[in-house]
């Protein structure tokens, strides 16, 4: 059980090319962090996989447990068990918190099934409670008038809640001051388990001191360059990311 | 006129003054209503409310013979409600004194079918709404008068329900605020064929705010005039509209009598298929009325791409030293927040049907607050 990505080529639609020839297995139960240099496609990758309208797939494939997650549109990726953590969560004025994830929770259960009203708030203040947010949250619409360290927290409530097999964090780290990174970074690694995995975004160490990857990938011109164990990050922090131009040469 | 006993000269010249005053635009109204066409295109105010289609078939109604006929009735009023009656003289003059935007022909028909509905004298403060409701399966012409008296607080939500598809109301309402009022009125109006309501709302110094909710209508107008008597006044407009009707046409008028006066609209609407909606607000400020607040705003969201808006916000301001401002925005939904919904597997309709309800629920909460 994994998700597999298979020599995947997208671009900007009717635009350049940003993903040439992605090769990527993340198994379940493991934790892959991908860094890279600003325009490398690290976040046209995770939307590419959330299926982004903005962008379009021109060849490869992706498969989530063996589905192919091409065929299928957003909400269904989504309902199968990805996650995306948004770089900048979107403002949705007039939509409660609450509604949102409830009509998220609903998605999820069989025709005709009601969510329990009460099982449900009880569930959302704790988690909001292990991630401190304001109860007030809850009827607030969602992300609006946010700070951009309370759009992340919500982004990982969103997580919490949802329960995803398959969690992309595209860099949940920036914006985030150094407490509000170790609270995201615990919810996180209170999540990790055998039937999850994760795929961390980030520039920087600060967050993958946190959560500990097992694998670390980095993307170059939309492909995977180098991929390696923890070691990778710290010769990156050393050295930056020119070494990979020295490889390229 | 019978001058009262015992009173000063002064007192009875400013009496007969008064009215000689009311004589005169009693007159001019008599007039104005001989004088109007009954809307067509050339009428600026009807100019997208296809009034071939809808108007002259509203005429046609009143000047017909088919009887007006609904049910009328009101809750938690006690002794404030009173049923209109065709012998109510005065309450008949006020409705004949009423401004409207475009359908005085309309409103001189209506008179011609006077004595219906109910009026309401508010005198205390109102410990839960007052429910007025006016059902038709048919046809059906109703007035509601409310008088709010000096400093008390009332609440009244005013339900038009339409009972078959063939169902044609077109209402009247003279709204009356003293001095240190606080009035909150809701309009929930449903399921017409036709439907037509024509709103005057007189601030003599106190706090209005309005909210009106039109569904699944075929066609629906609104005329609402919002005027300000005396400084320190304050009237809130709100509209919010989910995509449930044809055709909806709304206007309405902020007019400014004297300044010192606050007053604000936020209509929001959205549409879908081939709905059509127009809204056409005006502020006015009238010469001399100076420290004038006020502010206007129509959002629409689009849901289709068959979907017609036509707003016209304006302003005529005959005042210096005012703060006005208008705006309006027409635009799909946006698909940053489309994505977002999705990507949490919220299925497409039921996201949309979520951001449309949230785009009219700040209209709602701001109306609550």
């Amino acid at each position: 059980m994994s998700l597999v990505i298979k020599n995947l080529h997208a671009r900007v639609k009717d635009g350049a090319p940003i993903l040439n020839g992605i090769n990527l297995e993340i198994p379940k139960g493991e934790v892959h962090a991908i860094m890279g240099p600003n325009g490398s496609g690290k976040s046209t990758l995770s939307k590419v996989l959330c299926g982004h309208p903005d962008y379009e797939v021109t060849d490869g494939s992706a498969e989530l447990d063996g589905q192919n997650l091409f065929a299928m549109s957003v909400d269904e990726r989504s309902r199968a068990g990805l996650f995306l953590a948004f770089q900048y969560p979107v403002e949705v004025p007039g939509v409660t918190n609450a509604n949102f994830m409830r009509a998220a929770l609903q998605a999820r259960l069989p025709k005709g099934e009601e969510i329990d009203a009460v099982s449900f708030y009880k569930e959302l203040r704790s988690k909001m409670k292990e991630l401190g947010m304001d109860p007030k949250f809850t009827s607030r619409a969602v992300n609006e008038g946010f700070s951009g360290g309370e759009k992340k927290r919500n982004d990982i409530l969103q997580m919490m809640m949802l329960n995803p097999s398959y969690a992309i964090l595209d860099e949940t780290d920036s914006g985030l001051d150094v407490d509000a990174l170790r609270i995201v970074s615990e919810g996180v690694n209170a999540m990790r388990a055998p039937f999850r995995s994760f795929l961390v975004i980030t520039h920087y160490k600060r967050l993958l001191d946190y959560i500990r990857p097992d694998v670390v990938h980095v993307l170059y011109k939309g492909q995977i360059v180098r991929t390696a164990g923890f070691e990778l990050v710290e010769q990156i922090e050393e050295r930056g990311f020119d070494f990979l131009k020295t490889t390229e040469a | 006129m019978d001058f009262p006993q015992n009173i000063s000269m002064e007192e009875a010249f400013a009496l007969a003054e008064a009215e000689a005053k009311l004589e005169a635009a009693l007159q001019e109204s008599r007039n104005r209503f001989t004088n109007a066409r009954i809307p067509d295109r050339l009428n600026e105010d009807w100019r997208f409310g296809r009034p071939h289609q809808y108007a002259t078939a509203l005429a046609e109604l009143l000047q017909g013979d088919t009887p007006s006929q609904g049910e009328a009735s009101v809750l938690h009023a006690g002794a404030a409600a009173v049923p209109v009656s065709a012998a109510d003289e005065d309450l008949k003059q006020t409705e004949m004194l009423m401004p409207t935007i475009g359908s005085d022909a309309l409103l001189g028909l209506h008179l011609q079918r006077f004595g219906s509905g109910y009026a309401l004298y508010i005198e205390e403060d109102t410990a839960e709404p007052i429910h007025l409701h006016y059902k038709t399966a048919g046809f059906y012409t109703p007035s509601t008068f409310i008088m709010v008296a000096p400093g008390v607080k009332a609440q009244v939500v005013e339900h038009h329900e339409g009972l078959s598809e063939n169902a044609v109301l077109f209402a009247t309402r003279n709204i009356q605020v003293a001095e240190g009022a606080e009035l909150k009125l809701q309009l929930h109006s449903s399921c017409m064929q036709r439907y037509l309501c024509i709103t005057d709302i007189q601030n003599m110094g106190g706090k209005v705010s309005q909210l009106t909710r039109h569904e699944n209508h075929a066609w629906a107008r609104e005329e609402t005039v919002a005027e300000i008597y005396a400084p320190g006044s304050d009237i809130q407009l709100f509209s919010a509209n989910l995509p449930t009707s044809s055709v909806l046409d709304q206007h309405t008028r902020q007019i400014h009598h004297t300044g010192g006066a606050t007053s604000n609209l936020l209509y929001k609407n959205v549409l879908d298929g081939t709905a059509t909606a127009t809204f056409a607000g005006n502020i006015y400020v009238a010469p001399g009325a100076h420290h004038t607040d006020a502010y206007q705003s129509n959002r629409n969201l689009l849901l289709s791409e068959d979907a017609t808006v036509n707003s016209l916000p304006g302003l005529e301001i005959l005042a210096d030293k005012v703060r006005c401002s208008h705006g309006s925005a027409t635009a799909p939904v946006n698909e940053e927040q489309l994505f977002y919904l999705l990507s949490r597997g919220i299925p497409r309709d039921e996201a949309i049907s979520l951001l449309a309800q949230g785009f009219i629920d700040d209209v709602i909460e701001k109306f609550n607050n």
